[in-house]
């Protein structure tokens, strides 16, 4: 035993062990995320779910046939790999010739069923995966013990990782691969069915990822929360290493590891985001990551662009949103109030989400951040410091605000899947502080938030007074987001998503926009986050969670993204589809992510859309007279 | 050896072949001029089958291909040397062209196509991306000798390339013929064209307008001139 630094060597050697491990881990499933990105141009969400399934497959080999580890270690990629035909073929394939944010939707719907599924069968407590017989003990070295299991993980990642680098740098298949990503086309010229290789890809990453998984499940236990957190970690291992290169995955997935290690010595309260503040860093010096080729990418889900517009004449629509308005404020009457204020609450994050995705073209990840951060703030400033709910709201605000500009400054040059993998990236940093820090309350969140009174007059204690000042911001806030669409501005953004080179060469500082708008909606989130915590008096950490991102992109999606009105209807259909699930406890995520899978592959023009559609065939029938 | 029937092909809405009717003989070299925009380069992805949607009747070696999968019919027979010339960039000149399958016998082999653009073999080992444009036509050409195709599509390999190595294609695809090669050009270089050719059809605004001998071709350019309107 000796000190390095007054840090005992034995911490020291076996943190650094551990983060070699997770190192491995992250070089694996990044090798596997990035080659499928190459050929299939989708970023599988559903990565740290296959990996999580991959431990899950050698736990039920061991305990439904008595297979045991080496058996599995062959056996679960393969399985997985088998699957993951299956769903490629079925599937994933659909999404090929839409834009590429639908790819990510459907595999993140593919996370959700997955998880949602384990969660429902085993449970969230982990089920314990023993060391095989062979691998158990270990050799004290003097200066630290070296668990052999652990160093076994690490060599076998390392020779799995140095495989697909042999196989994709110096095989024929590799050639083939690489080809394919570059120029599909003409590879298929050559009398190449492009689309087998597409799959094998396709298995061949989830392989990967399950076989992570087996390694990994004497280590960390099986658990259906494994790979949930991973991914975010290897989107931004991705993100800091670049898309093009396997050595580069290989690696910045091990130095990332090691870093982390290192953190977790020296400042532990840092270890969990270390690699994001890595992230933010590469983005500002080396945007196409440290190893990587600048890729091009479309950002746009051109969806309000090729909607059909309704066939109604506008003093209609105006009447309807009347209609509308009257139902709001006669619904207390029918619905308990506390219902329809989270439909609000929600509809306003929705509406903030749809600002940027349906008008501007970027797919955020990370908006959860804005809405739970503003939870956070807003709690703070009524409970600590006394703050009437108006001033709380505007804390609230200015935090989803701000921080919206901090996120937007590091994203919004980069397009995209990218955009959407750095917001995540980001927000999970927002939820590492607010596990960690001691004004967050951690797990506890922040419990009983005062409602307080409005304009020290109107007690919003009472939940009708409550439902009317919801309602009254709501409104406004609509108004708002309204108004904006329909300034020169609004037009300026919506030019930038069709199409933003033309837009650059039309003098406009597209990334100026592009933030403006960005800052807009966070801010718009942070609104709702604040209003939630006024609502429940809660702010806890499924607010800042990525599931809430989650949520949100979904409300959206089920709604109609780049309508006015599917905001509301996608949270109500949301809200109301949560309350009826939720005593079924896990299935709310099986039904969630089935939702995502169907609206991706069937209805993507969500209930707006479809609404849409039937009134104007219904309008142009001749029977009805109408022209 | 090639039949095209009332060919017809589109990019998602807009339907640019209109019926297109063209015959190419064993061992001949066939040349399509035409404007831009007339559907020379449509007409050779519409044969090799890399439309969105195709119809009519595209017969090789007494066999139809319209509905067959567009991987299926380079297996035929046929390569396609394309306009861009799409090198990969992350392969080097070996592993380019090596890249394409062997289809059939009578490819030529590696050595044989280092001799034939000996520029290629100095750069074996580079990366596709680091070749000039000349080296990269050379080496898209190149690629397609080795598969044992009988036919040979070539979009443009002249353009946008300096004299002398306009000279060097022009001599390869004259040996490429001796060899017994059938072989499509796209050309908008009629000069270069009619040198070649046995025959020549023109093109406009997606059907074939005219067709020549090389004879009448030598004899009336300013039939040909007045279809390109040059």
């Amino acid at each position: 035993m000796f000190d390095i630094f007054g840090i005992p060597s034995a911490s020291l050697f076996s943190q650094l062990l551990l983060g070699l491990i997770n190192g491995a881990f992250y070089a694996t499933l990044s090798i596997g995320l990035a080659i499928i990105f190459g050929l299939l141009n989708i970023i599988n969400f559903a990565h740290g779910a296959q990996y999580t399934a991959g431990a899950f497959v050698a736990w039920m080999l061991l305990n439904y046939l008595g297979i045991g580890y080496w058996g599995a270690l062959i056996l679960a990629p393969l399985i997985m790999a088998v699957i993951a035909v299956v769903l490629e073929k079925t599937i994933i394939a659909r999404t090929y010739k839409m834009d590429h944010l639908y790819g990510l939707l459907l595999t993140f719907g593919l996370a959700l069923v997955v998880e949602g599924g384990f969660r429902q069968a085993y449970g969230v407590s982990g089920l314990p995966y023993d060391i095989p017989e062979q691998l158990s003990g270990g050799i004290d070295l003097g200066f630290m013990f070296l668990p052999l299991y652990r160093s076994w993980a690490v060599l076998i990642s390392i020779v799995v990782c140095v495989a697909v680098w042999f196989l994709m740098e110096r095989t024929r298949l590799g050639a083939v691969l690489r080809a394919a990503t570059e120029n599909p086309v003409t590879v298929k010229s050559f009398g190449i069915n492009v689309p087998r290789y597409i799959t094998l890809t396709y298995a061949l990453g989830v392989g990967l990822a399950a076989i992570a998984g087996v390694i990994a499940a004497p280590i960390y236990q099986v658990n259906p929360l494994m790979g949930s957190n991973l991914v975010v970690v290897v989107f931004a291992v991705v993100v800091i290493g670049g898309m093009g290169s396997i050595g580069g995955a290989i690696v910045s997935g091990l130095g990332l590891g090691i870093i982390e290690g290192l953190t977790k010595v020296i400042y532990p309260e840092a270890s969990n985001f270390v690699i994001f503040v890595i992230m933010a860093v590469v983005l500002l010096t080396k945007p196409s990551g440290l190893f990587g080729r600048p890729i091009q990418v479309q950002n746009t889900v051109a969806a309000e662009a090729t909607r059909v517009p309704l066939q109604l004449a506008r003093q209609y629509q105006l009447a309807g949103w009347g209609v509308l308005l009257l139902l709001a404020l006669a619904a207390p009457l029918v619905l308990y109030p506390t219902f329809l204020m989270k439909v609000l609450c929600f509809a306003l994050f929705a509406a903030a989400f749809n600002l940027l995705l349906g008008y501007v073209g970027l797919l955020s990840f990370g908006h959860a951040a804005f809405f739970g951060a503003a939870a956070y703030s807003t709690g703070l400033a009524m409970k600590s410091l006394g703050l009437s709910p108006e001033l709380g709201l505007l804390v609230g605000t200015a935090t989803g605000a701000l921080l919206g500009l901090i996120f937007g400054a590091l994203a919004i040059r980069r397009q995209g899947i990218y955009f959407s993998m750095i917001t995540l990236a980001l927000s999970q940093v927002v939820y590492f502080i607010a596990v960690q820090s001691r004004l967050t309350g951690g797990e506890d969140g922040l419990q009983n938030v005062p409602r307080g009174q409005l304009f020290g007059l109107i007690d919003l204690a009472n939940s009708t007074h409550m439902y009317y000042f919801v309602l009254a911001v709501f409104v406004l806030a609509y108004l708002f987001v309204v108004r904006v669409l329909q300034s020169p501005f609004g037009e300026i953004i919506r030019a930038v998503r069709d199409n933003e080179q033309r837009a650059k060469s039309l003098g406009y500082f597209t990334a100026r926009y592009k933030l403006l708008a960005f800052v807009l909606s966070a801010g718009l989130a942070g609104l709702a986050g604040s209003m939630k915590v006024l609502v429940f008096g809660v702010a806890s950490l499924t607010d800042v969670h990525w599931h809430a991102s989650g949520e949100v992109v979904l409300m959206s999606l089920l709604g109609g993204i780049g309508t006015l009105l599917g905001p509301i209807a996608g949270a109500l259909a949301f809200v109301s589809l949560q309350n009826t699930l939720a005593p079924l406890g896990s299935w709310v995520l099986i039904v969630q992510g089935l939702i995502f899978i169907l609206c991706v592959l069937l209805f993507r023009e969500g209930l707006v859309g479809l609404a849409t559609q039937a009134w104007n065939r219904l309008a142009a029938s001749p029977r009805n007279g109408r022209d | 050896m090639l039949t095209l029937r009332n060919l017809n092909a589109w990019y998602g809405e807009s339907h640019v072949l209109q019926g297109v009717n063209l015959q190419v003989n064993q061992g001949e070299l066939v040349t399509i001029l035409g404007r831009n925009g007339a559907g020379k380069t449509t007409t050779l992805r519409a044969i090799m089958g890399i439309m969105d949607h195709r119809e009519g009747s595209v017969v090789f070696n007494g066999q139809e291909t319209i509905a067959m999968a567009d991987h299926r019919i380079p297996r035929l027979g046929l390569a396609y040397c394309p306009e861009e010339r799409s090198v990969f960039r992350s392969l080097n000149v070996t592993e380019n062209l090596l890249l394409p399958p062997v289809i059939g016998p009578g490819g030529l082999s590696l050595d044989d196509i280092y001799t034939l653009f000996p520029n290629l073999r100095e750069r074996a080992a580079s990366s596709g991306g680091n070749l000039s444009g000349g080296e990269q036509q050379m080496l898209a050409i190149g690629r397609i000798l080795r598969t044992g195709a009988r036919l040979l599509l070539l979009d443009e390999p002249t353009e946008g390339l300096a004299p002398v190595i306009v000279q060097q294609i022009a001599h390869a695809i004259g040996l490429l013929k001796k060899r017994g090669f059938t072989i499509v050009l796209v050309e908008q270089n009629f000069h270069f064209a009619s040198r070649v050719a046995d025959r020549l059809y023109i093109m406009d605004h997606g059907v074939v307008v005219d067709h020549l001998s090389a004879a009448q071709a030598a004899a009336q350019p300013d039939r040909i001139r007045r279809q390109l309107g040059v």
